[in-house]
């Protein structure tokens, strides 16, 4: 066998696969990301099923209006609550709410921060300069604090606050993506690419950003977690969606966070809610980080 | 008329400690089909030069002086759009490293597709099937099965071929291959001469094979360019320049090549000392620190290339090295018959 053939016949040895083939057999041999997964799992079940899963509306007054509510047991499964409405609904329909949330201002926060981030990279100079100024600016804030600044000027409905928590989130992916980009624009591939002609935004779009995104992902995932806990807090500390109808896991635990010790299903139920979604989601996160990036496991 | 006249091309790097001087005042021709060797060491700016013909200098690096004629076109100051529908279509370029040069999370097929659709009337069905025909020319077999493989499929020898494929996907008129088998085994090596070799002459491409080889140089290419600190110091065919070295660098070079043949005691005979800085060079022959023949005057001017042992050969030495000082000619049976 030639040395030609014989290096033809290694190039089929491990085929097929891939980098994302290669990334999912890592990520199936994780069994905490595979735990994640079935979290998430029930969580979207939860979301999407809602209505279908609970027997009552989420604002139906479902049992009497009490001081102190029934618990669990009976025909509510997770109890009562003030106004007599069925607890497991609400978190059920709360689900929902949280993975909106977490959807539209993850969304929100990668389109600005992956657009201002590839600027930054790939342009330098005083774009750059610029734009990393103004990403260091937001986080001299710390984040929930910003995101409290910025709803109170925008205002408390849902759509905004998705949008503030979104925004918050910007400089992170914008950094990540510059740092990714400034790792790639010098490499070898990208001269290759220049040297049959290629053009910038061809180069930008097509060769640098599918190799720098992998850590934005990544991020976008963990990023999710984030954005539902700070909803969270943010109707913890009184600056929720303002529309006090909404089964919001975070002012739930608010609304009922003085009573703790005579209605504890009140509290506990909507914050193992945010527990489990957030562990869940980061889990995914850390999975996929280690999956994607197999020199981070070593 | 030459193919590809470059006149007194000088390239210099501005970052924020120093500006270096890279490319001081290069000059050659390249005829259609012409083979061309550009030797020398690390860091004496021959890889500069072509990513300056090509216009694909790194951001702080800038042309300051010359001219790239291509077809009597002036390349320098040419806008990047212009600039882009020669590279890739008329000059081409394959790189030393074919670990990194390819992109890793595109498939191979769409990197060639690349090229071909955006010089070529293709649209992307033909693209492929081109595609599939160019790898097999440089040697994959059952190319079409491999144009959905990533990159770190295949091997260093592979992913070479690829990138050749690359380069010659629109029938380039100038190949300029840097380093193209540095990176790579020996036995990988000679295949990827030999394949530029049949390329070249079934495409009629021109070659500029820069390279630190001397051996490879000898096997490839009709002339051969020195370079030292960042110019030509001999240019000449290279059976003659590897018979009868006449810059002591040159020599020098040659000498310091470990060769099977030797007597078993003979020690190699390296050249002493390391190239300089080229942030501030010396008035004079910038080779002068190191060469045992060093005069006065090669330490004070600058020589220029002038013809030496006939029209073809040129040197750029004040005090050629002399012809009782020529060893049993040391590279002439490795040149090219």
């Amino acid at each position: 066998m030639s040395i030609v053939e014989a290096e033809a016949a290694q190039l089929n040895v491990d085929r097929p696969s891939g980098l994302w083939v290669d990334a999912w057999d890592r990520f199936k041999r994780n069994p905490a990301a595979l735990v994640g997964i079935a979290l998430i799992v029930v969580f979207i079940v939860a979301a999407v099923f809602a209505p279908q899963i609970a027997s009552f509306e989420p604002n139906e007054q479902a049992g009497p209006l009490a001081t102190n509510p029934a618990g669990p047991g009976g025909d509510h499964l997770l109890g009562l609550d003030q106004q007599g409405r069925d607890v497991f609904t609400r978190i059920l329909f709360g689900a929902r709410l949280s993975l909106l949330v977490g959807l539209v201002s993850v969304a929100v926060g990668l389109a600005i921060g992956l657009v201002l981030g590839a600027l930054s990279g790939y342009l330098g100079g005083w774009v750059d300069f610029a734009i990393m100024r103004l990403m260091d600016l937001m986080l001299s804030v710390p984040g929930l604090l910003l995101a409290i600044g910025l709803v109170t000027i925008m205002g408390r409905g849902l759509f905004q606050i998705m949008l503030v928590v979104g925004i918050v989130q910007v400089p992170t992916f914008a950094r990540l993506l510059r740092g990714a980009i400034l790792g790639q624009r010098e490499s070898d591939y990208v001269l290759a690419a220049r040297s049959v002609g290629v053009p910038g935004h061809r180069i930008l779009l097509g060769h640098i950003l599918p190799n720098s995104i992998a850590p934005v992902i990544v991020q976008a995932t963990l990023a999710m977690a984030t954005a539902i806990i700070e909803v969270a807090a943010l109707s913890f500390v009184g600056l929720g969606p303002a529309d006090p109808r909404l089964p919001e896991w975070g002012k739930m635990l608010a609304e009922n966070a003085n009573r703790l010790e005579q209605s504890a299903h009140l509290v506990i139920f909507p914050g193992l809610a945010i527990v489990f979604s957030a562990l869940g989601i980061n889990l995914i996160g850390d999975g996929l980080r280690e999956a994607i990036d197999p020199k981070l496991k070593s | 008329m030459a193919l590809l006249s470059v006149r007194e091309l000088e390239v210099k790097f501005f970052t924020r400690r120093a500006t270096v001087h890279a490319v001081r005042g290069t000059s050659f021709d390249l005829d259609p089909g012409q083979t061309l060797g550009i030797v020398g060491e690390s860091g004496c700016g021959k890889s500069v030069s072509s990513l300056a013909m090509l216009g694909i200098l790194p951001k702080t690096g800038r042309i300051t002086n010359g001219e790239v004629l291509f077809d009597g076109k002036d390349l320098v100051g040419l806008s990047d759009s212009k600039l882009r529908n020669i590279r890739g279509k008329d000059i081409a370029m394959i790189f030393q490293d074919p670990m990194t040069s390819l992109n890793p999370v595109l498939k191979i097929g769409r990197q060639i597709t690349e090229v071909l659709t955006k010089h070529l009337p293709m649209d992307k069905q033909e693209a492929t099937v081109e595609a599939a025909t160019l790898l097999q020319r440089v040697g994959i077999p059952n190319a079409a099965d491999h144009l959905d493989d990533y990159p770190h499929q295949f091997s260093g020898g592979m992913r070479q071929r690829v990138m050749i494929a690359m380069a010659i996907a629109c029938r380039p008129k100038i190949l300029i291959a840097d380093e193209p088998t540095t990176a790579l085994d020996v036995t990988i090596q000679a295949q990827i001469l030999e394949l530029l070799k049949k390329l070249v002459v079934e495409e009629q491409m021109a070659l500029i094979l820069i390279t630190h080889d001397l051996g490879v140089v000898a096997g490839v290419c009709e002339r051969t360019n020195v370079m030292y600190a960042g110019r030509f110091i001999e240019t000449g065919p290279t059976p003659e320049l590897f018979a009868r070295p006449r810059h002591p660098y040159t020599l020098g070079l040659l000498k310091s090549v470990p060769r099977l043949d030797a007597v078993r005691k003979e020690k190699l005979d390296p050249i002493g000392g390391s190239p300089p800085e080229l942030t501030n060079v010396s008035p004079g022959c910038s080779f002068a620190p190191r060469c045992v023949y060093a005069t006065d005057e090669s330490r004070s001017r600058v020589p220029d290339l002038r013809p030496i042992d006939g029209p073809d050969h040129l040197v750029a030495c004040w005090n050629p090295v002399p012809d009782e000082d020529l060893p049993q000619a040391p590279g002439a049976e490795w040149a090219v018959r």
